[in-house]
């Protein structure tokens, strides 16, 4: 035995001798393989760190650890939105019946009822805000109320709205000149027009106090619409069962204001979304270029898309002017000329001018001047909490449907709060998501069945359908009323409507209620995340076996594009690893076969003096495999001194919004695991064994003769 | 017995299209303890010979028996075997193992061979390098050492397993002419000591005429016999 360690103790000299005999062939060689190597522990760690971030972004937001969706459905669930836009599920129609079956799964500890869609939400306008700002001053007056202080408010009031309407009219009239008064949308809205004209008088503003509620009516009905062209942003939701919600994910959390109340409606909207979407241009420009200059060092005298951002905001000052009412504007010009130290008496435009036009030098300042000054006198988001918001859908059978929600608070995400991805998603209550997808409710049902009632309808039986419609002369109305159309009670005003939105809102529904009915999908938590290829079998027997047809994938294949990208990225580096490695063996292997070939001699002679093939087999094999062990161990420790070194230097940013999600944080900390230097000694110890393979075959056909050739 | 016997043996090289004849019916015996010379000039066959006696090469007609085994009816790792148990080598060009040191070229065969103890290998070496008279380089690398020092070293490596029967082709033509004769008498007094056989080839006279005895190849036949058969070093 002692022998046979000897002869591996000699094989391992003659290699290492052979290897330092040829330093500039090693050295490329072991460049070659430790670059190899390099790429490959760096590669798997950053991929693994970022397959982790990933895992945490979309368990802990929306995914859950498996879904599960019905099977008949045309397309596949996609929890973040594919390429064509939401996934074209059939609901479930009874969640009920689907938790009862899977919560007795072992392994399952909770099953969340969803429905993920799209709906466009009335936004209102600044023509609203200013409306609502003279209406509770016209409450307070025809309450008998006076005083110097309400007057003035009032006056200052009744000029912002009398000035919008102006602006307003200067815009139609543009309009006006382009639309043929005869075409179908000339002649729908005529009187509008006619309004706005009326709105625009001397005479409609000076006789404005004799009928206050009047006039206002005729301002919130017809004028305001007129301005409602751009009032609508499309916000992404998921139905659910709120407090299951909270429960299965723990990283949501409510930034302002509160959880919407147990069985009640409501929504909370995505802290993310509300940023991008709702906020304040200007507001959310100086936020931008506050993150750029404090997170990434940028400037804006070297930044093009900074400098841009402040001519935008140049560009917004408008949209500012327009907010204010003339009291409000004394105080924004007295503080912005405090705070920016510019001469008395400059007026309000040009000092909104001044603050806008940031520099480097001033932009702090700028910042600190808006937020602390301007900002609290401007509705900085278009939805605040404690308001109530339409949201307006298209249903499963295509009208529209709309619905009034309470917003209680914003939503967002502990560690991925940036995210532009789990950051955009609402959260509204079950019930408002089943109305809007226009599933027929409980309360719907009743709803119907009074309005047939008070028309006098006879309940029609499916079977008798056909008869009813095209049989016997059978009255399809029993009985016709004719009642005078009350238009005042037709076109709600705002108060009414959102009294009726409160009165919705107050209802409490029973658990039961929530879960006896449709959603489109549910996420599924595990006890142990470990087993979830064995839960997802589980779980499709279990469901299987009750026939509910529906169809169970993992959390990575729910997420759609955004869950394949860690695998996306794991093909592309593992084919860039390829054609490296491909390139390595075709060197590696050159640079061999004329090792070998140089020591013919050699190898003839250990052949003659009684070395079987072998052991010149083994001994080529043991010289490439130490060249791939010792720069293989060299390029891993390395690699682990790149990842160590990006993590010491605060990882890598995560720039885009994507990113964000992906890394789940602002930048992506990778870690080295013992897997990725396993893989990339594997890799490199196959590259060598395959690369020696061609030289040991030329080493096989050395015949001991070789030994006798004489030198010359 | 005769430890070399060869019968009616021929060999003919194919070079392109046409057969070069290198061997034509040869037939020898060499006996336990001989000093053999085969001489003859260049391309007359001397080599040729020896690698079929040293079984790194077959015989395209006739017979060789080595330790009264039949080369031809050798697998190629029994070959191996036999030259690694029964024969050393001993080359023109001295083949050291250049990454080697000395004592580790001496070593080489009996790690292949296995079977002995560290100590035993190191005694054994050490001895033989003694007996050269190099012991003084065991460390040294080959490059390190004159031609003479080489082949000594080439000598003690071909002798480090006991071998039955040492083969050297012209062990003495990279040699000056008083280095040579060293080395012949080196082979000369292993062969007396141990009664080794030893079969080299040379076409050097001066070298020749330490044979005990020589068999003179021309046009690859033997051409003649000279000198006593039989162990002419045996042990008197």
């Amino acid at each position: 035995m002692s022998a046979r360690r000897d002869a591996i103790r000699v094989l391992l000299r003659i290699a290492l001798r052979n290897l330092r005999a040829s330093p500039v062939r090693t050295t490329i060689l072991g460049s070659i393989i430790l670059v190899g190597a390099l790429v490959v522990v760096v590669g798997t760690s950053l991929l693994d760190s970022i397959d982790r971030g990933l895992r945490t972004s979309i368990q802990g937001s929306l995914g859950g650890h498996l879904q599960v969706y019905a099977a008949s459905s045309e397309g596949s669930l996609e929890l973040y939105g594919g390429l064509r836009g939401e996934s074209l599920l059939d609901p479930i129609e009874d969640f009920s019946k689907v938790k009862a079956v899977i919560e007795k799964v072992p392994n399952v500890r909770q099953v969340v009822p969803m429905g993920i869609d799209q709906a466009m939400v009335a936004t209102g306008n600044v023509f609203d805000i200013a409306l609502e700002r003279l209406r509770a001053d016209a409450r307070r007056l025809e309450a008998g109320e006076r005083g110097e202080e309400l007057q003035r408010a009032w006056e200052a009031h009744k000029a912002h709205v009398r000035r919008m309407v102006g602006l307003l009219r200067g815009e139609i009239e543009q309009a006006l000149a382009i639309v043929d008064p005869d075409s179908q949308e000339g002649r729908d809205r005529a009187p509008d027009f006619e309004a706005l004209q009326r709105a625009s008088t001397d005479a409609f503003w000076e006789g404005f106090d004799r009928d206050r509620y009047g006039n206002l009516e005729l301002l919130e009905n017809r004028i305001a619409p007129l301005a409602m062209d751009n009032a609508f942003t499309f916000l992404r939701y998921v139905g659910t069962d709120v407090d299951a919600f909270f429960e299965a994910f723990p990283l949501a959390e409510v930034v302002e204001g509160e959880r919407i109340p147990t069985g009640q409606r409501g929504i909370l909207v995505g802290k993310q979304y509300a940023e991008e979407w709702l906020k304040l241009k200007n507001a959310r420009r100086l936020d931008q270029i506050k993150d750029a200059r404090d997170r990434r060092g940028r400037r804006i005298a070297k930044d093009e898309e900074l400098q841009r951002w402040v001519k935008d905001n140049g560009n917004g000052i408008k949209e500012i002017l327009l907010q204010l009412d003339p009291i409000q504007a004394e105080v924004a010009a007295a503080r912005l000329r405090e705070g920016l130290g510019a001469p008395a008496g400059e007026p309000l435009e040009a000092l909104l001018r001044r603050l806008f036009a940031s520099t480097d030098e001033t932009f702090d300042r700028d910042y600190r001047v808006f937020y602390g000054g301007l900002a609290p006198l401007l509705r900085l988001y278009m939805i605040n909490v404690g308001e109530t918001i339409t949201v307006k859908a298209p249903t499963k059978s295509g009208y529209f449907n709309s619905i009034n929600l309470k917003v209680y608070g914003f939503l967002q995400f502990r560690g991925i709060e940036r995210s532009g991805i789990a950051g955009m998603m609402s959260v509204m209550d079950l019930m408002s998501f089943r109305q809007l997808y226009g599933y027929v409710t409980a309360e719907k049902a009743e709803e119907i069945r009074r309005l047939k009632a008070s028309m006098g309808a006879p309940e029609v039986k499916r079977e008798d359908a056909e008869a009813a419609l095209f049989g016997a002369p059978a009255p399809l109305v029993a009985e016709s009323k004719a009642e005078a159309i009350d238009e005042r009670a037709l076109v709600a005003g705002a108060g009414q409507k959102r009294a009726a939105a409160e009165a919705a809102a107050a209802r409490v529904y029973p658990r039961e209620e929530i879960e006896h009915g449709e959603i489109l999908n549910a996420a599924i938590i595990l006890k142990s995340p470990a087993r979830l290829r064995q839960s997802l079998h589980d779980v499709q027997a279990a469901v299987d076996a009750a026939k509910l047809g529906l169809k169970v994938i993992d959390w990575q294949a729910a997420s759609g594009i955004v869950g394949q990208f860690v695998t996306l990225m794991r093909i592309v580096l593992f084919t860039a690893l390829l054609i490296f490695f491909s390139v390595a063996l075709v060197i590696i292997n050159n640079a061999m076969v004329m090792a070998t070939l140089q020591r013919v001699k050699e190898i003839g002679t250990m052949r003659a003096i009684g070395a079987q093939r072998r052991f010149v087999v083994v001994m080529l094999l043991v010289e490439i495999t130490t060249v791939g062990l010792l720069f293989g161990l060299g390029g891993a420790v390395l690699g682990g001194g790149v990842v160590w070194a990006i993590r010491a230097f605060g990882g890598i940013p995560a720039t885009t919004d994507v990113l964000y999600f992906v890394f789940a944080g602002p930048s992506l900390l990778p870690t080295m695991g013992g897997l990725a230097v396993g893989l990339s000694l594997a890799i490199v110890l196959a590259v060598s064994v395959l690369s020696a393979l061609y030289p040991a075959v030329i080493a096989l056909k050395v015949a001991p003769v070789e030994a006798m050739a004489t030198d010359d | 017995m005769a430890i070399v016997s060869v019968k009616d043996v021929s060999k003919t090289y194919t070079l392109g299209k046409t057969e070069v004849p290198a061997l034509r019916g040869v037939s020898l015996d060499v006996e336990q303890g001989e000093f053999l010379s085969i001489a003859g000039p260049s391309g007359s066959g001397k080599t040729t010979l020896l690698n079929l006696v040293g079984c790194v090469d077959t015989p395209s007609a006739g017979t060789v028996l080595v330790d009264g085994q039949d080369t031809a009816a050798l697998s190629e790792r029994a070959l191996t075997d036999l030259r690694l148990r029964r024969i050393g080598f001993i080359f023109q060009s001295f083949n050291l193992v250049q990454v080697l040191s000395v004592f580790q070229n001496v070593e080489f065969p009996l790690l292949l061979q296995g079977g002995l103890t560290k100590k035993e290998r190191a005694d054994r070496v050490l001895g033989l390098l003694e007996a050269v008279g190099i012991h003084s380089y065991a460390r040294h690398r080959p490059s390190e050492l004159s031609g003479g020092q080489r082949q000594r070293v080439a000598v003690a490596r071909a002798l480090v397993s006991r071998p039955k029967l040492v083969l050297a082709d012209e062990p003495t033509a990279n040699l000056d002419s008083q280095t040579g004769a060293n080395i012949i008498d080196l082979m000369r007094d292993m062969n007396r000591k141990d009664g080794t056989t030893f079969i080299f080839s040379t076409h050097d006279p001066k070298v020749m005429s330490h044979a005990s005895a020589i068999v003179r190849i021309a046009d690859g036949q033997v051409a003649a016999r000279e000198g006593a058969r039989g162990g002419a070093g045996a042990p008197a």
